[in-house]
């Protein structure tokens, strides 16, 4: 059911949160979340969640923070299936393109090499994979949007290009840690 | 926002041409290439010895190379690598070294390039020893600040404040600690100066300030992963 009962929610909270402590840490949060194939979240992203939904900046997600995690992860969820359009699990070069472009992205296929490059976690072994999965993509999206957010707020003209000092630039890569 | 910082790469000094390290300050042509800096206070000699042989450094490999592939994939090469208080190293530092030493692109290590990674992460620990002055294992806000200095970086307070903030991974819940462990230690210091490097290869003129795209911006922060 794409809507899942609060009841069936909290029973999960309950069940990673193995501390007892009525809110998840990092790890703990990583445990409750899982890609189309089983595996485990990356770190990565599952602090990039945590920054995003530890409203109260305690460094833990606590129960209405983590529904709000859950249905944003669900929704991406059906955004990823909508453009894995062979159903291979995984998005690739073409799949990305468009989706980076129904989002309002306009990314040269370089650009959009290289994001596949640095987010494929399966590609450099297995030549011909080029694709990233769910937690990756969810990754890539979540970042390009806070990058471009952070560039528009120097680049208030958007006129495409900006002139920023060098600790600025520190700040905005960092800041997206 | 502190427009002055602009005309600076660091927050004193009102000339840009000058503050931006007298070009040596980069601390490039000082010694802060690969390596740390020679110029470092050299510690007392660590318990263990600095040299390990290649035997014992080829027994390790062998230990950790659990599915004996000959090479060292991400995983297998995180547990060849632990901090001072025996925690393995973060994930993402384990990367960031697998990029730097993996020459051949393979996605693995090989032995050869393990053992260059080893001296590589020695080297930090020497750095790290050394500038942890109070020996708590951990590198504070001041311990920091004085590294990167040393360094050749001229970084504001609320710039440093951020970084330890960001890779803090003991601080949020513990009031105080503010600090880094020796895995993060050398994740800040080479993303600091990989992304001193690429800003430099914009900022040709050492003005302090470019100009840059925004697809320019976006593989900047990217290529940095």
């Amino acid at each position: 059911p794409a809507q899942t009962p609060e009841a069936t929610l909290r029973h999960w909270f309950n069940l990673v949160d193995s501390d007892h402590s009525g809110q998840l840490s990092t790890e703990e949060l990583q445990k409750a979340l899982i890609n189309g194939d089983w595996s485990p979240f990356n770190l990565e992203t599952v602090r990039l969640m945590m920054n995003m939904f530890d409203t109260d900046n305690s460094g833990l997600i606590t129960f209405p923070e983590f529904a709000g995690l859950w249905k944003y992860i669900e929704d991406w969820r059906t955004c990823f299936q909508a453009f894995d359009k062979d159903k291979s699990g995984f998005i690739d070069f073409n799949e990305l393109k468009t989706a980076m472009h129904s989002f309002g992205y306009n990314l040269s296929d370089p650009f959009l090499r290289l994001i596949i490059k640095k987010y494929d976690k399966r590609g450099k072994n297995a030549s011909g994979t080029g694709d990233v999965s769910f937690d990756n993509f969810v990754q890539i999206a979540v970042t390009v949007k806070s990058l471009t957010d952070s560039f528009q707020r120097i680049d208030t003209d958007r006129r495409g290009f900006a002139t920023i000092s060098y600790e600025q630039f520190l700040q905005l890569v960092v800041s997206n840690r | 926002m502190a427009y002055n910082q602009q005309y600076n790469y660091g927050q004193q000094g009102q000339q840009g041409q000058q503050q931006y390290g007298q070009q040596q300050q980069y601390g490039q042509q000082q010694g802060y290439n690969q390596y740390p800096p020679q110029q470092a206070a050299p510690p007392p000699p660590p318990a263990a010895p600095a040299q390990t042989p290649e035997t014992t450094l080829r027994h390790w490999f062998n230990l950790v190379d659990s599915d004996r592939s000959g090479q060292l994939s991400t995983e297998e090469l995180q547990k060849a690598l632990i901090n001072g208080d025996w925690s393995p190293f973060n994930l993402e530092t384990v990367r960031l070294m697998m990029n730097m030493f993996d020459t051949d692109n393979s996605g693995l290590i090989t032995f050869p390039e393990f053992a260059g990674l080893w001296k590589y992460i020695e080297d930090w620990r020497t750095c790290f020893q050394a500038f942890d002055k109070d020996k708590s294992g951990f590198i504070d806000f001041n311990e920091l600040k004085t590294a990167m200095t040393s360094f050749g970086y001229n970084l504001s307070d609320p710039f440093l404040r951020l970084i330890i903030k960001k890779y803090d991974k003991r601080g949020k819940n513990a009031s105080g600690t503010g600090d880094v462990s020796f895995d993060n230690f050398v994740q800040i210091a080479v993303t600091v100066k990989s992304l001193t490097d690429s800003f430099q290869r914009i900022d040709t003129d050492r003005r302090g300030f470019a100009t840059i795209s925004y697809e320019q911006f976006l593989q900047l922060v990217v290529s940095n992963r």
